[in-house]
């Protein structure tokens, strides 16, 4: 509720034409000139501008080191950029207060390449922790368990522990996790990373289905074939710079 | 389940994880409380013993020698006309003479060739309703005709006096000292156990976890452990004092000397006070860890 307040006070009082342009197209992720370097030595990005649509599936591609895992840190403002704005949901993160930052990171979800699972708990208690997190009631948690565990086809593993499910499944229950709180982003690291050709293909077609259903999606990945057969827009980075922005893939490229 | 009772549950399994050293503080918080405990318990004897000693023996007044009986009567009259004198007793010369051989017993043969000359004042014996008075009450008599010197009649608990009052010095000085270091123990068990789940905060931060929910399994972990300890240090002096107390002189029984307060009378007071303390230092020890080492 407070978010949405703010944000409509924004756009009262902005006048710069930008900020007015990001609420007419309804771009949910906007980076504008962004610059980041670490302890002022390694610069990870050079001026790296793009939006992302409302519902839109996109690829960050580039060989290691280029920037694409600094370009999820800076979106869900683990890092601020050193120069230049990151704009989610039409809100600038780095005039976030640092008490606003756990409320806006519960519209994004994220997995990572290697799932990042509580080994102690049950699939199905590593997905009501994320949901206590949020804080959600007895009844919403009940409901969203089954929802999602039925979206990543794991319904009847809920008492497996993760040590107990092939990597795959155990992604998926990652991505369980991450939907579980109604994120309007979802944004994975090398998802299939440690995943088998097959099963990563079945956790893509997974993030197909998801994104068909309304979520915007940002996947970083190396496996070249998915991208060219989906047909997405891809963001090609390449030593910090946007090397190429455009749908149908990045064939020249080698990553 | 309730968020309430999965963040309990959390500080509880954190306990579990790290047991021999959440034992190991605990025991230090014990023995803090310990001391804290035993200090309320001997200051509150001493106090009550001062107050029941003040009340019993009251005030001394000693009368000029060689005044009128009239006059002893109407010196005893004005005195009973102050406010809050109970009763004045009055202790001839000779009376006096007869204390001081029965105090000093075989050693009173020195007093033996005093009988004629007798050194001894005579005096009245004041007690009054209510301790706090004492010093007013003594300002009056003083201002008495035929009286020359009005004491506090303490002799027997001066003593009493100067060792609670060392006593109390060192259980502060030591049961401070013990508070702090209980603080910092507790303060270095949080962080140990924030270190052994970085991996779990770490995961909720990118969930969208706040701080305080972040932060409240550890301060429930501190006052746990700090609850616990003020139990167990509760327990262990009720038990001691239940024991010992059925083997010390009791309080209005004695000669006056020093007698030790039923337990019905203390024992709320300590409960309260501990229970207090370590509640205190578990949130305190664990919030002091939080600040530094869980920057979220
Ligand atoms: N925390 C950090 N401190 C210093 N340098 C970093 C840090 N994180 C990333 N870098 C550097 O920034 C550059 C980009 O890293 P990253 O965004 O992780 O690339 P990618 O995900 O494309 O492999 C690399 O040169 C990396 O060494
Ligand atoms: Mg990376």
């Amino acid at each position: 509720m407070k978010k949405e307040e703010k944000v409509s006070i924004r756009r009262n009082t902005t006048t710069s034409a930008n900020d007015v342009s990001i609420f007419k197209n309804d771009s949910i992720i906007e980076f504008k000139n962004v610059t980041k370097d670490y302890n002022h030595e390694v610069v990870a990005l050079n001026k790296v501008s793009f939006k992302i649509k409302k519902g839109e599936f996109i690829f960050l591609v580039g060989p290691s080191g280029s920037g694409k895992s600094t370009i999820l840190k800076l979106l869900v403002r683990e890092e601020l950029a050193t120069e230049g704005n990151v704009i989610v949901n039409g809100q600038d993160v780095a005039n976030l207060k640092e008490k606003d930052v756990p409320f806006f990171r519960r519209k994004i979800g994220f997995v990572f390449q290697d799932f990042r699972l509580l080994y102690d708990r049950t699939v199905a208690e590593n997905i009501i922790f994320a949901l206590m997190v949020v804080g959600a009631t007895e009844r919403e948690i009940k409901m969203q368990l089954a929802n999602v565990l039925e979206l990543v086809g794991l319904t009847g593993k809920e008492n497996y522990y993760p040590n107990q499910l092939s990597g795959g499944e155990q992604q998926r229950v990652a991505l369980a996790r991450a939907l579980a709180t109604k994120p309007s982003v979802l944004i994975a690291d090398e998802p299939t990373g440690n995943l088998d050709p097959k099963t990563a293909d079945e956790i893509f077609k997974m993030l197909v289905e998801i994104n068909n259903r309304g979520t915007t999606i940002l996947v970083v990945t190396h496996a070249k074939d998915t991208v060219d057969k989906l047909n997405k827009r891809v963001i090609a980075l390449s030593a910090g710079r946007v090397i190429s922005d455009e749908k149908g893939g990045y064939a020249g490229y080698d990553y | 389940m309730t968020t309430r009772s999965y963040l309990l549950k959390e500080g509880y399994d954190n306990l579990k994880k790290n047991a021999s050293k959440t034992f190991s503080t605990m025991l230090i918080i014990f023995l803090t409380l310990l001391i804290v405990g035993i200090f309320i318990v001997i200051f509150q004897n001493v106090n009550h013993n001062i107050k029941e000693v003040r009340e019993q023996q009251g005030l001394q007044a000693f009368i000029k020698d060689g005044i009128k009986e009239s006059d002893i009567e109407y010196a005893r009259s004005e005195i009973l006309q102050i406010e809050g004198v109970k009763s004045v007793d009055y202790i001839s010369k000779e009376a006096s003479y007869q204390d001081a051989l029965n105090v000093f017993g075989d050693q009173s043969y020195f007093l033996e060739g005093l009988e004629k000359v007798n050194p001894f004042p005579a005096s009245f014996i004041v007690r009054f309703y209510n301790i706090e008075e004492a010093n007013a009450i003594k300002e009056k008599i003083e201002k008495i005709d035929n009286i020359y010197n009005v004491q506090f009649n303490e002799g027997t608990i001066n003593a009493v006096i100067i060792i609670s009052r060392i006593a109390n010095i060192f259980l502060i000085s030591v049961g401070s000292v013990m508070l702090i270091v209980s603080m910092f123990i507790i303060s270095n068990t949080i962080k140990l156990a924030v270190y052994s789940n970085k991996r779990e905060i770490y995961i909720m931060r990118y969930i969208g976890a706040t701080n305080s929910f972040i932060r409240k399994p550890f301060i429930y972990e501190g006052i746990i452990m700090g609850v616990v300890s003020s139990l167990t240090s509760f327990m262990t002096i009720s038990i001691a004092y239940v024991v010992l107390y059925a083997r010390l002189p009791k309080v209005g029984t004695s000669l006056g000397i020093f007698g030790f307060i039923p337990y019905s009378q203390l024992w709320y007071q300590v409960l309260i006070i501990l229970l207090i303390i370590g509640l205190l230092i578990g949130m305190i020890g664990s919030a002091l860890s939080l600040r530094k080492y869980l920057k979220v």
